[in-house]
């Protein structure tokens, strides 16, 4: 394919590729994001393409593996066009029937489709209770393109944008429009966008970098990874507006090597790009010149953090550096440096298609647009969800995500990952949006929304965000290093049934140096878990500390598995599913657990049948015989 | 010059012609050889030096290292191999530890590798020659009885035999390791190469390294480092920040469980357990057979189907204890066995 000269060359190509698609009106839609990748999504594949194959149906039919779809919990998904039928949790051995049914004799397979409270069959996928309250800005068009197809991305109106802002827009223009629309980085902090851009072009120098920080370390989120592996060509086409607009030469894409497929289609997408010509020299005849990097991040959580990541990107070790300088103005090798997240990036060709206008009214005042959440934890539908800013977190958790399974009670939502805090269940008609959530004690973040209902201990999650905090510290400041390491401690020996009296306010002191006093905002924020978590729910730390008890019976040193014996018939599945062999008894006859040799893995209570319901968690610690190496190891 | 103020008597000489004339009228020590040299190239001057004297200790100076270079001057003799720029102590040490070595080191052939695989083939010849032997003896023996001669007679060959298998079994170890060695040192070149020589590019290379190797072996990292002109502490430093860095060898199969939130609220700690138990190691081990290496890792991104554990390539979401030992069964026949038991 000739690179496109001008943009005239662009338009006959999207006419191109919408004839071709035109004339194959039968779709076959795949999800090949990797959640559905992980539920057998490639068999999936192989087997649809061989049964449209053994019907000769292979120019008739077009076989498309896309991007995520979003309600990864019931893939994979397969979506058939031009009906819009929507089939969830598809095996291989569905394919013949999809094939034969919905695209020969054009009916939909019941037994796929969506199944409502009232167990009506919802046949396409806007009417799915998870996707009808949705706003799929940014991921629509995963659903939409093959991710490693530049045509397909052309053809749904890619790259419009691009041609509108270098042809009929000046540098200026577009900063004006951005910062019209209101938007704001979509990383966590909430800097609008526009002004960060605008600093970045006035700051001194000819040679200016921009960069997309795919760096999603957070965990519990996965927003930026989807958007990369289902729409690259999306965020290189904001990244290209952008640099135009700020006057950079050259652009890198920081993203994580623990994310392989996002890595394969964003190199890919470069390079396509690359060949025509939308990427290189005098792009689209606009005399611009950019080009793209990319740069694997090598797993260390702090490498998200601005100053932190351009160390990287030099080939140093990922440490931030206080910024009295900001990085706008002194960034990659000390020049003008611009940093937006994958989702800031991928917002920019609708603010420039739509106009400003359209994007501001989207949303709350203050914080316009989208935001796509990662709606994940105890709860029905978990998946990536794109909503309205100011949507109640109630409505998102309840109607989207279809509540919490099992008929549990919700205790928690967890948002803004590490830097984050916890909000009870008297706070969930909060609207999430940036203002609202930093008020209500936790933040924004990327966009992590974790669910936590009555099984899980909210002592054990704040020293989980702590562990890894302390372990992702890089220890160049001393609150941050020490602060954490002591918090850790304090929290390690409350969870062990060892807290002692007074150490809520020690730890409530420590945040609050930790807060004052770090270098960066992994330290600064870091506090912000431990808080909440103390703040609201303060009769758990106490009855932790004080009656050496976990009431949700998660922290694993303060519970053990005991069978009942007279419950227990016998069928020794539990000793067959046992891991380390710690189930006693012969067959047929009752069995005990051997303290000493369990590791509370749960597979003896999983796999109790349900009317025996023999295998129970027990409060407090296990009575273990009085010369266990166990018991030695705990005292010393 | 530096060497001068150490108390030794130097002389050069302006080509590789006049430097032949020079060695052999001076006879010296040692000798530094630039590879650049108009004229006769230092590698030459190398080749014909143990027909001066073979004394004479060669010190192999270059400003254009590579490994074929490398390994060339050294099959060739080179005592050392010292890439530009270089500290003065550091040529000062080893012309000093050249100064020692002389004399005691005179080749008879003037490389090694010919030598090596002479001696190799003799040894192969030899131990033919035993086993043909053996071979007689026994169908002798068959023929009718062993005189008590013959049998000890049969025990010393036998002996020999032994003696010489495993000396050519250790001579063809060496050649193995020292053709790996020379392999990776190519590989890391490749990759250099890849990233046009940038020190920015360290952090690519390690995890080209590290993904082609599993692991970071210290002969790559200091080859790297030799490279880009990289001092070693500064790789170590960014070699044990970042969590994709492994410096001891991994297992051939990477078995990753998620503790990312939404993992840990649906149990990844339980599955983490059951994982230690099938495995026989603590999170962070590989076992001793380097078959699995144990690790939990920050949050893999597939919430969703948490919770999630990964398998070298392959992704699974919450499977039973069944599952895993499938899994791990399947990855390759040694697990199988372990997996009955």
């Amino acid at each position: 394919m000739p690179r496109l000269e001008n943009p005239h060359e662009l338009v006959t190509l999207r006419v191109r590729s919408r004839v071709q698609r035109a004339a194959k009106p039968q779709r076959i839609s795949i999800c090949g994001g990797t959640g559905c990748l992980a539920a057998k999504a490639s068999g999936c594949i192989e087997a649809l393409r061989a049964a449209i194959e053994r019907h000769h149906l292979s120019n008739k039919v077009e076989l498309q593996e896309t991007g995520c779809h979003g309600l990864c919990e019931r893939g994979p998904i397969v979506v058939v066009a031009p009906q819009q039928y929507c089939y969830l949790g598809v095996t291989a051995a569905d394919a013949d029937e999809i094939v034969e049914q919905s695209i020969i004799q054009g009916r939909p397979v019941e037994r796929l489709m969506y199944q409502n409270d009232g167990a009506e069959r919802v046949a396409s996928l806007e009417k799915i209770p998870f996707y009808r309250d949705q706003q799929r800005l940014l991921l629509d068009a995963n659903t939409r393109i093959d991710p490693r197809s530049i045509d397909d991305y052309i053809a749904i109106g890619g790259y419009t944008a691009l041609e509108r802002a270098l042809i009929h827009m000046r540098p200026e223009e577009i900063i004006a429009s951005v910062k019209e629309s209101g938007l704001r980085g979509r990383g966590g902090g909430g800097f609008p966008t526009g002004k960060k851009w605008e600093t970045t072009r006035n700051a001194p120098g000819d040679l200016k970098y921009v960069v997309v920080n795919a760096d999603e370390g957070d965990p519990g989120a996965y927003m930026d990874r989807s958007l990369l592996e289902g729409n690259p060509h999306g965020i290189l086409e904001g990244l290209i507006i952008g640099a135009f607009a700020i006057g950079a030469q050259q652009g890198y894409v920081y993203v994580r090597q623990e994310y392989p497929l996002a890595v394969e289609n964003t190199v890919r997408a470069i390079e396509q790009a690359r060949e025509y010509g939308l990427l290189g020299q005098d792009i689209l005849g606009s005399g611009f010149n950019f080009d793209v990097d990319v740069h694997r991040g090598a797993g260390a959580f702090v490498s998200g953090e601005s100053s932190a990541l351009m160390a990287a990107i030099e080939g140093h070790v990922g440490r931030p550096r206080s910024k009295y300088v900001h990085t706008s103005v002194s960034g990659l090798w000390d020049r003008p440096t611009n940093l937006n997240n994958v989702e800031t990036w991928a917002n920019i060709p609708h603010i420039i298609n739509k106009g400003a206008d359209w994007f501001a009214n989207v949303g709350t005042k203050t914080s316009p647009g989208t935001k796509v959440f990662s709606l994940v934890g105890k709860v029905q539908n978990s998946g990536l969800v794109e909503v309205p800013m100011g949507m109640s977190l109630r409505k998102i958790v309840y109607d989207i995500g279809g509540g919490i399974p099992g008929n549990k009670r919700l205790k928690a939502v967890q948002t803004g990952g590490p830097s984050g805090g916890f909000l009870p269940e008297s706070m969930l008609d909060v609207p999430v949006d940036f203002d609202e959530l930093r008020n209500a004690g936790s933040m924004m973040g990327s966009g992590g929304m974790i669910v936590m209902d009555e099984d899980s201990c909210m002592v054990d999650a704040a020293r989980f965000y702590v562990d890894f905090l302390a372990h992702e510290s890089c220890g160049k400041c001393l609150p941050c290093r020490e602060g954490l390491r002591q918090l850790l401690h304090i929290l390690n020996r409350i969870v062990a049934g060892d807290g002692r009296e007074g150490d809520l306010e020690l730890m409530e002191e420590l945040c609050d140096t930790l807060a004052a006093t770090a270098l960066c905002a992994l330290g600064t924020s870091a506090p912000n878990p431990v808080r909440s978590a103390i703040k609201h729910f303060r009769s758990e730390f106490e009855v932790h500390i004080r009656e050496k008890r976990c009431p949700s019976l998660a922290c694993m040193d303060l519970f053990h598995y005991d069978i009942n014996t007279r419950l227990c018939n016998g069928c020794s599945l539990c000793q067959k599913n046992c891991p380390s062999d710690a189930i006693r008894g012969e067959h047929k006859k009752p069995k005990t657990i051997d303290q000493e040799s369990c590791v509370k893995c749960g597979n003896c209570e999983t796999v109790c049948p349900p009317k025996l319901d023999a295998v129970s968690k027990v409060a407090g610690r296990a009575q273990l015989p009085e010369h266990s190496p166990l018991l030695r190891q705990k005292t010393g | 010059m530096a060497l001068e103020s150490e108390g030794l008597r130097t002389e050069t000489a302006a080509n590789g012609a006049l430097g032949l004339a020079l060695l052999a009228r001076v006879r010296p020590r040692v000798a530094l050889l630039d590879l650049r040299m108009p004229g006769v190239a230092g590698i030459d001057v190398l080749k014909r030096l143990p027909e001066i004297d073979p004394r004479i200790v060669p010190i192999v100076i270059t400003g254009y290292a590579s490994v074929e270079s490398a390994v060339d001057s050294m099959k060739l003799g080179a005592f050392e191999f010292l890439t530009k720029p270089f500290e003065t102590s550091q040529l000062l040490d080893t012309v000093h530890r050249g100064i020692h070595h002389w004399g005691t080191y005179a080749p008879a052939q003037s490389a090694l590798a010919p030598r090596r695989a002479k001696q190799t083939q003799t040894l192969k010849s030899q131990a033919d020659a035993l086993l043909k032997s053996l071979e007689a003896a026994e169908e002798y023996a068959e023929l009718g009885g062993t005189p008590t001669a013959l049998a000890d007679e049969l025990r010393t060959l036998e002996t020999q035999a032994d003696y010489h298998a495993r000396q050519l079994g250790a001579v063809q170890k060496k050649g193995k390791a020292l053709h790996d060695f020379v392999a990776d040192l190519q590989a890391v070149d490749a990759i250099v190469t890849r990233y046009q020589n940038k020190r920015s590019g360290l952090i690519q290379i390690l995890l080209d390294i590290q993904s082609k190797k599993n692991w970071l072996p210290s002969h790559m990292l200091m080859w790297t480092s030799r490279r880009l002109g990289v001092p070693m502490a500064r790789i170590l430093e960014v070699a044990t920040f970042y969590e994709a860095f492994s410096l001891v060898p991994q297992g051939r199969h990477q078995v990753q469980v998620c503790t990312g939130t939404a993992c840990h609220v649906r149990h990844a700690p339980e599955l983490s357990a059951t994982v230690s138990a099938l495995l026989g190691i603590q999170p962070g081990q590989t076992d001793s057979d380097l078959q699995f290496t144990f690790k939990q890792v920050h949050c893999l991104g597939c919430c969703a189907l948490a919770p999630v554990i990964k398998v070298d390539n392959a992704y699974y979401g919450n499977p039973s204890m069944k599952e895993l030992k499938e899994i791990f069964a399947g990855c390759d026949k040694y697990a199988q066995a372990e997996g009955e038991n």
